[in-house]
């Protein structure tokens, strides 16, 4: 599974039983940037060259394992054209984490992604954790976006920032993990929407606590 | 398995997955083979040896219901849904607008997504002369209609237009009458006619179908997070193409109602499942197996259903529920400017 390849986070062999927490994830940015592509890596680890275009939005699952916890993403892809902006709030609301998502080859994307931080520092819940990641950095020969001047802007708005390759898988997990360790792991943590994560019922729990393995 | 007798692309050109199940679409094609020869036949009749042009009759809106052969689409699809004769009324259009110029900001547009578009089809890729093709009919409708440019889910439209029709500047036209005539405002810069049928989607699901419209909010899942690429892409590259062909029959035919009687019907039929879903993951996952599942690829008992399985729907329902809907969605932008 995704985690066990980064081999970032583990459960110890023998561990008591992890708590299972819940967290809906947003993935935004200009088209063709390549949500899609670092959804397919990180929820299947495949890579197609040509993704299809997204519309609407697509809905997908991964868990990841930190310590004594065990993490499910409920990932919301969206479509990147302008247009279907205004629908994009049905998308990250109630979302404790979005990853908004630029490509180092082009500057445009880059001040697309600004806004879409903005945006979501306005309407979306205020415990959001945002990451912002630059991917296609397999691509760094023809890079448009500097590393530091995108570390800047992500310190100075408090983002999770990483340079990404759906391409090469680099960073894909991590940025994912980052976000997993950053999220509050409250005890019986409210609904989507609140901030926190929801603890499953005991069913679903012993059905997803086996990522690990 | 035994070595099945369909090969590893269908007759579209797709490549058909690893987890194809090739038994039960042979189980199916073995059954829609018979349709499709009888009704060949019943169109043949039709159509007389001339091949002439078909009316808006109630004998071909029956025929129409029942399948057009595939051979037949293109010419049929012009006639029934008057694009023909937007096209008699400015025959060079298409070829001008291809004589340019271009805008910078449409060609980057679009190129940008012709390698994105059906990537898992022949023509599309290896013979990849569709995607020049591709690229004339969107590029040359982006400019044609500046209110609409070019919309993403466009490219599917007027993909799998050429792959039906075989024909850049036939897909260009049924383009044009399905955006301008038989849609609504999908595919504007504000959306406004997919928001406001969205709405009238759940409104609809509301009143035939209350207790899983009750659930699928109770739920929290949005209708419009799960119907907008059913209406964006006219089912394309959601239902089972056979399918998807089947509806735009009736769509070319009967205009945009049918999406509903397709969206009414894949919830109503499957209203067991999905009132079954008891949280919002297991309810996405829901909607996303209900369209790709037995009932779907039925396409023939499945296009029976439609006219069946929702009920009564008529148009004058369809346009005081538009105008209802429009009319808040007005009110509201007047409260709000938008952003």
């Amino acid at each position: 599974m995704a985690t066990n390849r980064s081999g970032a986070a583990q459960r110890p062999n023998g561990a008591p039983q992890t708590k299972v927490c819940q967290f809906k994830l947003v993935l935004l940015g200009e088209s063709a940037v390549g949500k899609s592509s670092l959804v397919l890596r990180f929820v299947k680890g495949q890579f197609h060259e040509y993704q299809e275009s997204t519309i609407g939005a697509a809905f997908l699952t991964q868990t990841v394992c930190l310590d004594d916890t065990t993490v499910k993403f409920e990932i919301w892809d969206t479509a990147g054209q302008e247009r279907y902006h205004s629908l994009a709030p049905m998308y990250y609301r109630g979302a404790q984490a979005a990853i908004v998502v630029y490509d180092i080859t082009n500057q445009d994307t880059f001040g697309r992604a600004k806004n879409w931080v903005k945006e979501l520092q306005r309407q979306a819940s205020p415990s959001i954790v945002i990451a912002l990641a630059g991917n296609k950095s397999d691509l760094a020969a023809k890079r448009m976006v500097e590393f530091e001047e995108a570390q800047a802007y992500a310190d100075e708005n408090g983002l999770l920032f990483m340079e990404t390759s759906a391409k090469t898988a680099m960073n894909v997990n991590d940025i994912f993990l980052a976000i997993a360790n950053k999220l509050p792991k409250s005890e019986g943590g409210g609904s989507a929407g609140a901030g926190g994560a929801r603890r499953l019922g005991d069913a679903e729990q012993a059905r997803s606590s086996s990522c690990c393995k | 398995m035994a070595k099945s007798y369909f090969g590893a692309v269908d007759e579209y050109g797709f490549e058909r997955h690893e987890d194809f199940d090739y038994g039960s679409y042979e189980a199916f094609m073995s059954n829609y083979l018979k349709v499709l020869a009888s009704r060949a036949q019943k169109w043949a009749i039709l159509l007389g040896d001339d091949g002439k042009s078909v009316k808006r009759t109630t004998t071909v809106k029956r025929y129409v219901r029942k399948g057009i052969p595939s051979e037949h689409r293109p010419s049929v699809w012009m006639a029934i849904s008057q694009a023909e004769i937007m096209k008699e009324q400015s025959p060079d259009l298409y070829q001008k607008i291809l004589d340019g110029p271009f805008e910078k900001e449409l060609v980057d547009l679009v190129k940008t997504d012709l390698p994105r578009t059906f990537p898992d089809n022949i023509y599309f890729t290896k013979e990849a002369n569709h995607q020049t093709h591709l690229f004339n009919i969107l590029i040359a409708y982006a400019h044609n209609n500046r209110v609409v440019g070019y919309c993403q889910g466009l490219n599917y439209i007027a993909g799998l237009l050429l792959l039906a029709t075989k024909n850049e500047e036939t897909s260009f036209w049924l383009l044009k009458v399905l955006v301008e005539k038989i849609l609504p405002d999908y595919y504007t810069k504000t959306m406004d006619g997919l928001i406001v049928d969205i709405e009238v989607l759940s409104e609809l699901v509301k009143s035939k179908v209350p207790d899983v419209h009750q659930h699928v909010i109770n739920l929290g899942l949005p209708w419009a997070v799960i119907t907008t690429k059913w209406f964006v892409c006219l089912f394309a590259e959601v239902l089972p193409i056979e399918t998807v062909l089947r509806i735009w029959d009736c769509l070319f035919y009967e205009g945009s109602k049918i999406l509903f009687r397709v969206c009414l019907t894949l919830i109503r039929q499957n209203r067991q499942k999905i009132m079954s879903c008891n949280d919002f993951t297991s309810l996405a996952e829901c909607f996303k197996s209900i369209v790709k599942d037995y009932s779907a690829l039925h396409c023939h008992e499945f296009m029976e259903k439609i006219f069946t399985v929702p009920g009564s729907l008529s148009n004058s329902t369809i346009i005081k529920l538009r105008e209802r809907f429009a009319k808040q969605r007005r009110e509201q932008q007047q409260k709000e400017p938008p952003r």
